[in-house]
C-alpha cells in the first residue's frame, strides 16, 4: 500500500494515471462507439441494445468503475495542473517556446472542459433522462435540434484534438518511445481521434439530416 | 629558507611505493575529527574532496561558480593520456614518463612525472567505474586515439568533450559525498584570503557572491586546486571566472610561486575579431594533419584568398621544415604564426590571423570525407565565425591556452606553507616548460584521486595542530583586510573600468611577454605594470555595493592581483635567459630559430618569494637533475 | 574584406533587485554591435556602457563561453538559450538579429530556480538532483581494469548522447510547466544503460525522482519544448527511458 501510494503521489506516477485512465476511456469510447452504430442497423435493433444494458445488473457497477475512472482521470489531471501552475509562480513576458507543443497539446485543458461540459449535458440527456419513445427516438428528437448537434460536434472536435495529443502522450508516459516506431505512434493517435469522433459526428449530422426531413 | 622537494631516495620505478608505505597513516576513526578544505571543483578539487570524504575526512569544498559542475575543466576537448598499452603499439609506464620529460623540455621534476605516469592507468579504470562514457570499439573495448609529442595512440577520449564527462564522473563522485553529509557545498564562494596560524595554513577567508558577506572557515588543511593563471593577458581560452587570485593571495601568505613565465600557446585557435571579444575558441590541433598553413608573400596583400595565386603564396611551415611541415610542435607554429603576422602578412580583417587551407585536402580526398574527419569543427568555426571552411580557408590564430607555472609544491603537493596543498594546474606542475596534449586532464585527477588523499594523510598523522576556531585573530584579521581592499576598490570611482584596464594589461604582456620575449620587451612591460597598478588604485570606476551580486567588483579585485601577478611573471621570464618549451626568449634560439636551452645555468625551478608588492621577489631555485631521461636538444627540421 | 555593418539594438531587460524585489523589464540600447560578437559579448558591451555612466551592470551568469559548462542561461525573445537550435546562449551571435531589433531579455522562470539578481537565478536544484542518486557509489581505489568491462559501440554512444547534458536548465525554461525531467532523465539514462550503473538503478531512479518532485518542479506534459530548446539536443526518448525506469523500479524495488 505504502508503495503504491507513493508511487501515485509522484509526478511520474500521476502522469501514469492519467495516462492508463485515458487508455481505459479510449477503451470505452471504442465500446460507445460500437455501440451507437447500431443506429444504423434499425431502430428495433438499437433500441433493444438500449434495453439489454438498461437491464443487465452488472452495468451499473460497470459505470461506477467507469466513473471512477473518469474521476481519476480529471482529478489527477486537474492536480497535475495546479502543480504546474506552481512551478512557475511568475511568468515569461515572451514565451515561445518551440518543440512539439501542438495545437491538441496546447488546449488540453480547454477541450477537457469542453468535453466535462459536453459529458454533463449529454449524461443528463441520454442516461437519466425519459425513455418514453425508446433510445432511437430520443437521439433523433434531441440531436436533430440545430443547436444541440451543432454543441455536440463542437465538443467531438474538442475531444478529437484531446485524443490527438492525449494517445501518443500516454504511449511517451508508458515509457514507449522509440525512433522507429514513434512516428507510427504519432499517426495512430490522430488516426484514433478522427475514426472516433468522426464515428460520433456521424450521428448528429445524420440526425440533423434526418429531423429535418 | 631552503626549498626540500622531499623526492624519495631510490630506482625511480619504486620511489612512489616506498613513499607510501612511509608516509603515516591516520586512524580511520581519527579521520573524522579533521576538517579539510577544499577551494576549487575542477579535476583535481572534485576527485581530490570526493576522495577525501570517502576516507572519512570532513571535507568542506568551495567553488566560484554556481555549480562545482562548471569548472573550467568541463572545457577540455581532446582526450587523456594512459599508459595503459591497449592499442599493443609498444606503449608503457616508462614511455609516458619519457614523452612527457622531454615534451616539458627538461624543466619537470622527474620524481613527479614517473609517479603521474605509474597511476595514469588508475586513473581511467577509476573513471570507467564510475561509469564515464569513453569511446568504445564496436567489441566494446575502450578506443584510443594518437595525439601530439607521442608516437603511440595513448589518448582514451569521449568524443570532443572528453573534460566534461571526466568531470562530471569526479562532480558525482563529489555529489554523492554531499548527500551523504560528508561533504559541505559552498557554491559562489571566491577565495580572498589564506589563513596562516603558527605557520600552516588553517582556514580561508572568502566572499560569498551572492551576499556580499566575508566568510571565515577553519580547517586542518587548505587544498587549492584554482586552476591556472592564462587570463592574465585577458583573452585565452580560459572561461571568464577563471582567475589568479586564490594562488596569488596563498603567495602572499608565503606560498612561493614556481616558474609563472612557463604559459602555452596553442596554434589553432579562432581569431580575434574585435575589441568586444572576451575569449577565444580552441580548435583542436588534428586540424593540421590536412590543412596547409599559409601567409600571401606580399605584404598587405588584401585579395580575398582564392584571388591569391599559388605562386604568391608562403606556406611558411613547410618551407622552414620540410620534414615536419604543418605538424611542428604547438610552440613551433604559434611562433611562427606571430612572425609572419608582425611582417604585416597576417591575413583578415584586424591583420591578426594566418590561413589554414583545406583546399587540397578536399581535391584529394573530397568533400565527405573531410567531412567526416573534421566535420564538427568545420561546423563550430563556421558557427563562430559565419565563413564556410569548406569554401575559404579557415583563419587561426594563436591563443593562451594553459599555464604550466603555479604554486611550487614539493612531491607531496605541499607548497611551502605546511598545511597548504596545491594540486592540477594551479601547482607547478608536472609538466615542466611545456604540456603535451591530452595530459592536463591526467595531472589533475592523479593529484585529486590518488596523491593527494595519501599525502594529505601523511601530513595530518604527522604535524601537530592545535585547535583553531573561526573566531581566530588571524580570520578576524584576514577578514577585515578582505573588506578593507573592497571598500577601497568602491571609493576610488574613477573613470577606467576594471574590463579596461584588463584589456590594457593583456595586450601588454601578450606583445611583451607572450609567445616571444626579449629583454628589451620585458624590461619595459616591468617599466610599465607598476605605473598600470598605480594608476588602476586611482582611476578605477567600479559601480555596486559590496553587499550583493557584483560581478563589476569581483572582476576588479581579480584585476588587482593580475596587476601585481603580472610583474612577477615578466620578472621570471626576464631572468631566465634562456628558451625552453613555452618560454622562447628570442636572445637565445638556434640558427634555424628553435629555443635553445641553456642546461648549464637554468636547468632548476624558479620558485619566487613574496617580498611585497612592488618589491623585487626573491628568487630560491629548486636544482632538476636528469637520471633517467637524457638532456637532449629538439629539433623539428 | 568589407566592413561589416555594425548593428543597433533595442534591449528590453529583466532587472531585479534581488528575490524579495519585484523586478520589471528596464528599455536600453546596444549600439554599434559587432555582428560577430555573441549575445553575450554584447552585453559585455552594454555594461561597460553602464558602468561607465556610474550605474549598475546587468547581472548574468557565464563563465566557459564556448557551450559546454552550462553556466549560461537567458530567455531571448521567448527562447531559452535564443532563436538557434542546439545553441548555448555563449554560442549566439548578433548576426542572429538584425539591425534595430527590440530584443526581450528575462531570467530562466521556475520556482525551483529562484531569482537571485536581474538576470542569475539559483539552479542548485539540480546539484541536489545528483547528490540524492546520480552517481555510481564506487570510492576511489583499485577497480577492475577498464577492459573488463565490455560496452558495445552503440550503447557507449547512446549513454554517451544522454550524458552530454551541461545541465543549464534550458529545459526547465522551456518547458510550459517547468518540468525538470529531461534533466533527471538524461542522468537516469546515461547510467541506466551502461553497465555500470546497474547495481543502483533501481534506487538511483526512485531517489532522483524524489528529489525532483520536492524542488518543486512541474510535471511533463509530453510537449517536448525541452528537447528543443536543449543545447545539447537531448531526446525526449530519455524520458521515456526514465518513465520506464521509474515504473519498473516502482514495481520491482523491495524498498
Amino acid at each position: 500500500m505504502k508503495h503504491s501510494c507513493k508511487f501515485l503521489h509522484s509526478s511520474i506516477g500521476k502522469k501514469f494515471t492519467v495516462g492508463a485512465a485515458g487508455v481505459l476511456l479510449c477503451l470505452f469510447l471504442v465500446f460507445h462507439l460500437s455501440g451507437n452504430m447500431l443506429l444504423f442497423v434499425g431502430e428495433s435493433q438499437f433500441n433493444a441494445f438500449a434495453n439489454t444494458l438498461d437491464t443487465n445488473p452488472l452495468i451499473p457497477a460497470a459505470e461506477i468503475i467507469l466513473a471512477a475512472i473518469f474521476f481519476a482521470h480529471v482529478v489527477v489531471s486537474l492536480w497535475l495542473r495546479w502543480q504546474n501552475k506552481q512551478a512557475r509562480p511568475v511568468g515569461y513576458a515572451d514565451y515561445r517556446a518551440k518543440g512539439g507543443r501542438t495545437a491538441g497539446s496546447r488546449t488540453m485543458t480547454w477541450t477537457a472542459l469542453l468535453v466535462l461540459a459536453f459529458l454533463i449535458i449529454h449524461v443528463k440527456a441520454f442516461r437519466f433522462g425519459g425513455r418514453d419513445g425508446g433510445m432511437y427516438h430520443l437521439v433523433l428528437s434531441s440531436l436533430s435540434n440545430p443547436y444541440m448537434a451543432g454543441f455536440y460536434l463542437l465538443a467531438l472536435a474538442g475531444l478529437a484534438l484531446h485524443l490527438s495529443h492525449g494517445v501518443q502522450s500516454a504511449f511517451q508516459t508508458f515509457g514507449l518511445n522509440h525512433p522507429k516506431y514513434m512516428p507510427a505512434v504519432k499517426a495512430l493517435g490522430w488516426a484514433f481521434a478522427l475514426i472516433i469522433c468522426g464515428g460520433f459526428a456521424v450521428i448528429p449530422i445524420w440526425a440533423l439530416i434526418k429531423g429535418g426531413l | 629558507m631552503t626549498l626540500d622537494p622531499k623526492v624519495p631516495e631510490g630506482p625511480i620505478e619504486q620511489k612512489w611505493d616506498k613513499h607510501r608505505f612511509n608516509l603515516k597513516l591516520v586512524n580511520p576513526a581519527n579521520k573524522r575529527k579533521f576538517e579539510i578544505l577544499v577551494v576549487g571543483t575542477g579535476l583535481a578539487g572534485s576527485s581530490a574532496a570526493a576522495s577525501l570524504a570517502e576516507l572519512g575526512y570532513n571535507v568542506k569544498v568551495f567553488c566560484i561558480q554556481d555549480s562545482p559542475r562548471r569548472a573550467h575543466s568541463i572545457a577540455a576537448q581532446g582526450g587523456i593520456n594512459a599508459a595503459k598499452n591497449y592499442p599493443n603499439d609498444g606503449d608503457s609506464i616508462w614511455r609516458l614518463f619519457y614523452d612527457t620529460v622531454k615534451g616539458g623540455d627538461f624543466r619537470s621534476r622527474e620524481a613527479n612525472v614517473y609517479r603521474l605516469a605509474q597511476v595514469s592507468n588508475n586513473i581511467i579504470d577509476q573513471c570507467v567505474a564510475q561509469g564515464v562514457p569513453f569511446a568504445r570499439e564496436y567489441g566494446g573495448t575502450l578506443s584510443n586515439r594518437s595525439f601530439g609529442g607521442a608516437q603511440v595512440s595513448r589518448t582514451f577520449y569521449a568524443r570532443g568533450q572528453t573534460g566534461q564527462q571526466l568531470l562530471l564522473g569526479a562532480y558525482q563522485a563529489l555529489m554523492r559525498q554531499v548527500g551523504r553529509g560528508q561533504v559541505q557545498m559552498f557554491p559562489r564562494r571566491e577565495l580572498l584570503e589564506l589563513v596562516v596560524v603558527d605557520g600552516a595554513a588553517r582556514g580561508i577567508v572568502c566572499r560569498n557572491l551572492i551576499t556580499g558577506k566575508t566568510e571565515s572557515y577553519a580547517g586542518h588543511a587548505v587544498l587549492l586546486c584554482t586552476g591556472g593563471y592564462g587570463n592574465v593577458f585577458y583573452l585565452s581560452t580560459n572561461a571568464m571566472a577563471s582567475n589568479v587570485s586564490a594562488t596569488w593571495r596563498a603567495h602572499k601568505k608565503g606560498a612561493f610561486f614556481a616558474n609563472p613565465c612557463y604559459t602555452q600557446i596553442h596554434p589553432t585557435c579562432i581569431p580575434v575579431s574585435g575589441d568586444y571579444q572576451s575569449k577565444l575558441t580552441l580548435m583542436s590541433e588534428s586540424l593540421r594533419n590536412d590543412g596547409r598553413v599559409w601567409v600571401p608573400k606580399k605584404k598587405g596583400d588584401t585579395r580575398a584568398p582564392r584571388q591569391i595565386p599559388e605562386e604568391e603564396r608562403d606556406y611558411y611551415l613547410e618551407r622552414k621544415y620540410p620534414s615536419f611541415g604543418n605538424l611542428v610542435p604547438r610552440d613551433v607554429a604559434s611562433r611562427n604564426a606571430k612572425q609572419m603576422t608582425d611582417e604585416g602578412r597576417g591575413v583578415g580583417e584586424t591583420g591578426l590571423s594566418v590561413y589554414l587551407d583545406f583546399s587540397d585536402a578536399i581535391k584529394r580526398l573530397g568533400e565527405e570525407k573531410i567531412k567526416e574527419k573534421y566535420g564538427n569543427l568545420f561546423d563550430m568555426y563556421h558557427h563562430i565565425t559565419s565563413e564556410n571552411p569548406y569554401q575559404v580557408p579557415m583563419r587561426i590564430y594563436p591563443a593562451v591556452h594553459y599555464t604550466m607555472g603555479g604554486l611550487w609544491v614539493d612531491y607531496n603537493l605541499m607548497t611551502t606553507i605546511p598545511g597548504l596543498f596545491c594540486l592540477g594546474e594551479a601547482n607547478f606542475s608536472d609538466h615542466g616548460a611545456n604540456r603535451l596534449g591530452a595530459s592536463a586532464l591526467m595531472q589533475g585527477l592523479s593529484d585529486g584521486y590518488f596523491v593527494a588523499p595519501y599525502t594529505l594523510g601523511g601530513y595530518l598523522a604527522s604535524a601537530k595542530l592545535g585547535a583553531v576556531q573561526s573566531g581566530h585573530p588571524a580570520f578576524r584579521e584576514a577578514e577585515r583586510a578582505v573588506e578593507e581592499r573592497i571598500k577601497t576598490l568602491l571609493a576610488v570611482k574613477g573613470k577606467k573600468t576594471a574590463v579596461e584596464f584588463h584589456r590594457d594589461l593583456g595586450r601588454l604582456l601578450w606583445d611583451d611577454c607572450g609567445m616571444a620575449r626579449n629583454a628589451k620587451g620585458l624590461k619595459e612591460a616591468l617599466a610599465k605594470i607598476p605605473a598600470m597598478r598605480e594608476e588602476f588604485w586611482k582611476n578605477v570606476d567600479v559601480t555596486g555595493s559590496g553587499e550583493e551580486l557584483n560581478m563589476t567588483l569581483e572582476r576588479a579585485g581579480r584585476v588587482a592581483d593580475y596587476l601585481e601577478f603580472s610583474e612577477l611573471m615578466v620578472r621570471d621570464a626576464l631572468h631566465r635567459e634562456e628558451s625552453c618549451g613555452g618560454h622562447f626568449r628570442e636572445e637565445y634560439q638556434t640558427a634555424d630559430g628553435e629555443a635553445k636551452r641553456d642546461d648549464e645555468k637554468f636547468s632548476y625551478v624558479a620558485a619566487w618569494e613574496f617580498k611585497g608588492v612592488g618589491q623585487d621577489a626573491q628568487l630560491h631555485k629548486e636544482p632538476l637533475a636528469f637520471e633517467n631521461v637524457h638532456l637532449a636538444q629538439r629539433s623539428y627540421a | 574584406m568589407n566592413e561589416k555593418k555594425k548593428l543597433n539594438l533595442t534591449l528590453k531587460i529583466w532587472r531585479q533587485k534581488g528575490p524579495g524585489d519585484a523586478g520589471r523589464f528596464v528599455e536600453c540600447k546596444a549600439e554599434n554591435i559587432s555582428p560577430d560578437a555573441s549575445f553575450l559579448e554584447m552585453l559585455d558591451v552594454v555594461n561597460e556602457g553602464l558602468v561607465k555612466r556610474g550605474e549598475e551592470a546587468i547581472a548574468f551568469d557565464s563563465d566557459c563561453r564556448e557551450g559546454i559548462c552550462g553556466m549560461c542561461s537567458l530567455v531571448i525573445n521567448g527562447k531559452p538559450h535564443g532563436p538557434e537550435l542546439g545553441t548555448a546562449t555563449c554560442q549566439l551571435h548578433m548576426r542572429t538579429f538584425q539591425d534595430g531589433d527590440t530584443i526581450t531579455v528575462e531570467p530562466f522562470r521556475a520556482k525551483a530556480f529562484p531569482p537571485v539578481k536581474d538576470l542569475v537565478v539559483d539552479r542548485s536544484a539540480f546539484d541536489r538532483i545528483v547528490a540524492a542518486g546520480g552517481f555510481v557509489s564506487v570510492n576511489t581505489g583499485n577497480p577492475q581494469d577498464a577492459n573488463s568491462i565490455l560496452i558495445g559501440h552503440a550503447v557507449a554512444e547512446k549513454a554517451m548522447d544522454a550524458a552530454a547534458c551541461i545541465g543549464c536548465g534550458a529545459c526547465v525554461a522551456a518547458c510550459p510547466n517547468a518540468s525538470a525531467m529531461l534533466f533527471v532523465a538524461a542522468k537516469v539514462s546515461h547510467l541506466a544503460l551502461l553497465p555500470q550503473g546497474q547495481p543502483e538503478r533501481m534506487r538511483r531512479v526512485a531517489q532522483m525522482r524524489a528529489q525532483m518532485d520536492a524542488e518543486g518542479f512541474g510535471n511533463c506534459s509530453n510537449e517536448y519544448a525541452c528537447e528543443a530548446a536543449c543545447p545539447k539536443e537531448i531526446s525526449v526518448r530519455a524520458i521515456a527511458r526514465l518513465n520506464r525506469e521509474y515504473l519498473k523500479a516502482s514495481l520491482c524495488s523491495e524498498e
